[in-house]
């Protein structure tokens, strides 16, 4: 397992170079993020926030630099992180019912072929209670809306019992009250000491959500106290377009490949 | 023909004759359809075809090597051709702008052109010809010899397959559940959706190149999204998928087997035949996802309720 | 385009009129004699059955070539394949209408099958969440199984003797093509070409871009289905040479082909032509060689081996053609790197100058690794004239002097546009800027130093090389 050291951060990016599809995404991504801080990854679209996630995950690979989970490898430690994805990326047609999806959560525990038993199914129906969904468990997930399915991957995400969330837009076509009622949920997840990575792409309410704000694109353009980063001159850099040369050569680079 | 000649006289007269065909027919489209749920599912479904088609050449090569038919040798051409192609695909485009469609459209049409090259040069010394792999060779079961139960030893070899792939089914069912599902969630669980998928395409291959001998190349893409596809529309539980999906190869089989009888045809493509009509059974009353459900359902208002 | 298209009419009104309406020889029924006089048949073009199949292959091979590029460019390559499967039971039906091979009844048969295929499709899709991967090989196997139990019917009714005009369609054979085939045929592939020249316009915008398309007020849905025609006729047009099972891979293959050799829509197409043209005439010449083979596979090979060409040797993004390109580029980083690695001396020890002596041993030990490769190296900048090397010392020429303060250049300009307008530590710019210096054109360079207001010194305070101080 990996090696716990009390003060290393939750999550520590260095020099992180990623291209897709020969389209440079992220570009020198340096940051250490401290245990129990929610932070809020903002930035326009195409800024790669979502690549930034799935590289932590190693869903995407990055060319360059190296990402620690709580001072370990993500080998030793991805059974540490929770995911909320985005909702487009799974086909809600699926033949599975809302109490399947939260299971899932529990899989991580289990071992190879083992079934979840009753032990699981408590803690998926707990989940279900915390985001108001209890009600549902039985459904087939395309029968609920946009912001109860956002809702059941968050239960999932809950059942997962994770020590670092990473969560791609969890508030992407939810109405008000859901969005105000899953903060609340993520603040307390937060308190128990448990690290939120949230991408984001309100303004106006990423600056009231989070104690940190990570301003991205395609490089890291601020990260810090969300009061010392939201501040006009940082938010005009993030937003006023990218760096054409930076693009260009790293466009360059990786289609070269040395 | 009578109803007699065609419903009873097989069961009652010519028994040992269509039983081991009955028998064969269903564990392929079992087989097959409990592997095709997770094609359907994942929207791979063409693969099946790709694979079928190219295994030709692997499976008529071992053929030429090992004078007749031989399972092992047919097995490792089989697998040899199906990893090359998969080779080839990915060479294709991930190292240039063709894009994936297209990739597997050149490469599986070339290798069973190759393969039919083959099959119609050094086929006829062997009994691989071309009306196997269109029609397959089910007809034939009944002229083998009987080994157990009156039914020829590649039933058993096939019926050994389904239980295994049952078994698989059983055993990993959450994981083959989850990476389909949601890969990217599965891969925070420690489950390596790569992996997952690499062994379902492993036991696809299994499974596509044992019932090659009896249905051919083309119809056992039939036999995979059929039985899947029909009952995708009857349920919203995948463990009911699968075994809807066995009875509904039950069904086709019989089915399958009367219409040979009836029309004087090869059973593969009657079998093909009788679960197209089941398909469209399910597709025009399933009560929930079918064409009359829409067909009503887009005069109202209902529809759009449910968006929010 | 117009060029394009008003040569290939010219084309075919040319072989138009070198049709006689004789009787001809098939190629399945002459004698079989050594290869090499099949050869120097087909060179001289004297055998009437061939010109017929040649003429054949030219007709189809042109339309599949032109109708594939849409097929490509607009990811439909598994419809396609569908679709061409799925003409089967209407070329059996076609046949059992007259019991006999009837060009006109079976291509009708075939037509409306394919089209009922690519309309079920989408019924599918559209009304029930079956998604369009499993809809299209739903059609394809079921109507290919249709297909094959009629085919046994046809058999069965009237005996094997008949079969053998039905057998050409699942596998192909070209020497079957008559002259009324052809003259259906060309017909149809006139027809063809013109509507093209005429919707050629909006049916790239809706290949492109279908919500511009709407916006346009193009008529989107006609227009698909006006395509799904083409493709059907194309399918069918080559189905007595390449068979339904092959047939779509003369529609992807060809097509695929200039997909990666052009980078316009039109000239494309007009490669897609001559390239699916040259595999059917190769598929032609190899099956004239072999008597009683079907002709279907060898023009699938032809095309394959024409996309392998492609694939390995396109100039512009051939696999062999960029690995030569990744050796040049190596070389010309461990020739920089050598120089930079002179520089960082000279700099170190004196003054970077030209003509000062360096002992090569005194080089080498201020780097690790490889000697061998520096060593081999330092030989190739000798002949290029960047440095001089005599006894066991080296010194940097004019030139070479110009070359290494320009990788020096480049270098530390990238680390102080890093660290000023990238957010990057100071101590983190160093590996990246290694592989960027390779990498910079002139141009950027001075885009660069402009954008930096002509800097002097790197983040760490090293002096950045300036121009022209030689």
């Amino acid at each position: 397992m990996a090696e716990i050291i009390d003060n290393s951060p939750a999550l520590e990016i260095h020099d992180l170079i990623v291209s897709y599809q020969k389209k440079p995404v992220l570009y020198g991504v340096d940051i250490a993020i401290p245990e129990g801080s929610m932070v809020g990854v903002v930035g326009p679209n195409g800024a790669g926030k979502s690549t930034l996630i799935k590289t932590v995950m190693g869903l995407v690979p990055h060319s360059h630099g190296w990402v620690k989970i709580f001072g370990g490898d993500l080998k030793n430690s991805i059974k540490r992180i929770g995911y909320v994805p985005q909702r487009e990326s799974v086909d809600w047609d699926f033949p599975v019912s809302v109490m399947d999806v939260v299971l899932m959560g529990c899989y991580g525990g289990l071992g190879l072929h083992r079934r979840p038993g009753k032990k699981e199914k408590d803690k998926a129906s707990e989940a279900l209670e915390k985001v108001g969904l209890e009600a549902y468990s039985k459904r087939q997930i395309s029968n609920l809306s946009g912001g109860q399915q956002q809702r059941v991957f968050l239960a999932r995400a809950l059942a997962q019992e994770s020590d670092l969330y990473l969560m791609d837009e969890p508030f992407a076509g939810v109405d008000a009250a859901t969005e105000v009622a899953i903060v609340e949920l993520l603040c307390q997840i937060r308190d128990q000491g448990k690290t939120l990575i949230v991408v984001h792409h309100d303004l106006a309410t990423a600056r009231e959500y989070f104690d940190m704000i990570l301003l991205l694109n395609m490089r890291v353009v601020g990260f810090g106290k969300t009061e010392n980063v939201f501040n006009a001159e940082l938010l005009q850099k993030t937003y006023g377009g990218r760096l054409t040369a930076l693009s260009e050569i790293a466009d360059k680079l990786a289609r070269e490949k040395i | 023909m009578s109803f007699n000649q065609i419903f009873v006289e097989p069961w009652v007269s010519h028994f040992s004759a269509y039983w081991p065909i009955l028998v064969m027919a269903f564990f392929v489209t079992a087989a097959c359809g409990l592997i095709g749920n997770y094609l359907v599912l994942r929207k791979i479904s063409l693969v099946g075809d790709a694979i079928s088609h190219s295994v030709l050449p692997g499976i008529a090569i071992a053929y030429m090597i090992a004078g007749s038919r031989s399972d092992l040798a047919m097995f490792i051409g089989a697998l040899i051709a199906g990893i090359f192609t998969t080779l080839i695909i990915e060479l294709i485009h991930s190292r240039s702008k063709i894009k994936k469609d297209a990739a597997i459209g050149i490469t599986f049409t070339t290798m069973f052109a190759v393969g039919v090259i083959l099959v119609s040069l050094y086929g006829a010394d062997t009994d691989l010809d071309l009306d196997c792999v269109l029609f397959g060779k089910l007809d034939f079961m009944a002229s083998k010899e009987k080994v157990f139960f009156g039914l020829p030893q590649i039933v058993l070899t096939m019926g050994f397959i389904l239980i295994l792939i049952i078994l698989l089914i059983v055993l990993f069912y959450k994981e083959l559940l989850i990476s389909s599902f949601d890969p990217s969630f599965a891969a925070t669980l420690g489950i390596k959706p790569r992996l997952v998928h690499y062994c379902l395409m492993c036991s696809l291959s299994v499974v596509v190149v044992s019932a090659f001998s009896s249905v051919g190349a083309i119809l056992v893409i039939a036999m995979l999204i059929l039985p899947a596809a029909t009952v995708y529309l009857l349920t919203d539980r995948l463990w009911l998928m699968m075994i809807l999906s066995i009875l509904h190869a039950f069904l086709s089989s019989i089915i399958g087997l009367h219409l040979t009888v009836a029309l004087k045809v090869s059973t593969a493509p009657a079998c093909v035949v009788a679960g197209m009509f089941l398909f469209i059974l399910s597709w025009i009353i399933s009560p929930r996802y079918g064409l009359l459900r829409y067909l009503s359902s887009s005069f109202d208002l209902s529809t759009f309720q449910k968006e929010n | 385009m117009n060029k394009s298209f008003r040569s290939v009419f010219l084309i075919f009104a040319l072989y138009f009129l070198s049709i006689d309406q004789l009787y001809a020889a098939r190629i399945g029924e002459l004698v079989e004699s050594n290869s090499w006089d099949q050869i120097k048949r087909f060179f001289t073009f004297s055998d009437r059955g061939l010109q017929l199949s040649l003429i054949g292959a030219l007709l189809f091979g042109s339309v599949c070539g032109l109708t594939g590029s849409f097929i490509v460019v607009r990811r439909m390559a598994l419809f396609g394949d569908a679709i061409s499967h799925a003409v089967l039971p209407g070329v059996a039906i076609g046949f059992m209408w007259g019991m006999e091979k009837d060009p006109l009844a079976i291509l009708v048969g075939a037509t409306i099958a394919g089209l009922l295929g690519s309309v079920l499709v989408q019924a599918i899709v559209r009304t029930s969440r079956i998604k369009q991967d499993a809809a299209l090989g739903i059609v394809l196997a079921s109507f290919f199984a249709v297909g094959l139990c009629l085919i046994r019917m046809i058999q069965n009714h009237e005996g094997a003797s008949k079969m053998s005009g039905l057998k050409t369609y699942l596998f192909g054979d070209v020497a079957v093509i008559d002259s009324s085939d052809i003259m259906t045929m060309s017909v149809i592939v006139v027809l063809t070409f013109v509507l093209f020249y005429f919707l050629y316009r909006p049916l790239l915008i809706v290949s492109f871009d279908r919500q511009f398309a709407y916006s346009l007020g193009i008529p989107v849905r006609l227009l698909d289905a006006v395509f799904q025609m083409f493709l059907v006729i194309a399918i069918v047009i080559s189905l007595q040479a390449v068979g339904v099972v092959l047939v779509s891979a003369m529609l992807i293959i060809p097509a695929a082909t200039a997909y990666l050799l052009a980078d316009r829509m039109n000239k494309m197409i007009f490669l897609a032509i001559i390239i699916g043209v040259i595999s059917a005439i190769l598929g032609v010449f190899f099956s004239f060689l072999g008597s009683n083979l079907p002709t279907g596979p060898f023009m699938v090979i032809s095309s394959s081996l024409l996309f392998a060409m492609a694939y390995l040797f396109s100039p512009k993004n051939g696999r062999i053609t960029n690995w030569y390109r990744y050796l040049q580029l190596k070389s010309k980083v461990r020739k920089e790197n050598t120089l930079k690695l002179i520089y960082h001396y000279l700099e170190k020890n004196a003054e970077a100058k030209e003509g000062v002596n360096i002992e090569v041993s005194e080089l080498l030990r201020t780097s690790k690794g490889d000697t061998k490769g520096k060593l081999s190296s330092l030989r190739i900048l000798e002949k290029s004239g960047s440095i001089e090397l005599e006894n066991k010392k080296l010194s940097l020429t004019n030139l070479g002097l110009e070359q290494a303060s320009s990788i020096v250049r480049n270098h530390r300009l990238w680390e102080l546009y890093l660290t000023n307008e990238a957010n990057y530590a100071a101590d983190h710019v160093h590996d990246d800027a290694e592989k960027v210096e390779h990498l910079l054109s002139e141009e950027k360079v001075k885009e660069l130093e402009l954008f930096l207001d002509h800097p002097t010194v790197d983040p760490h305070g090293k002096p950045i090389p300036g121009r022209g101080q030689v």
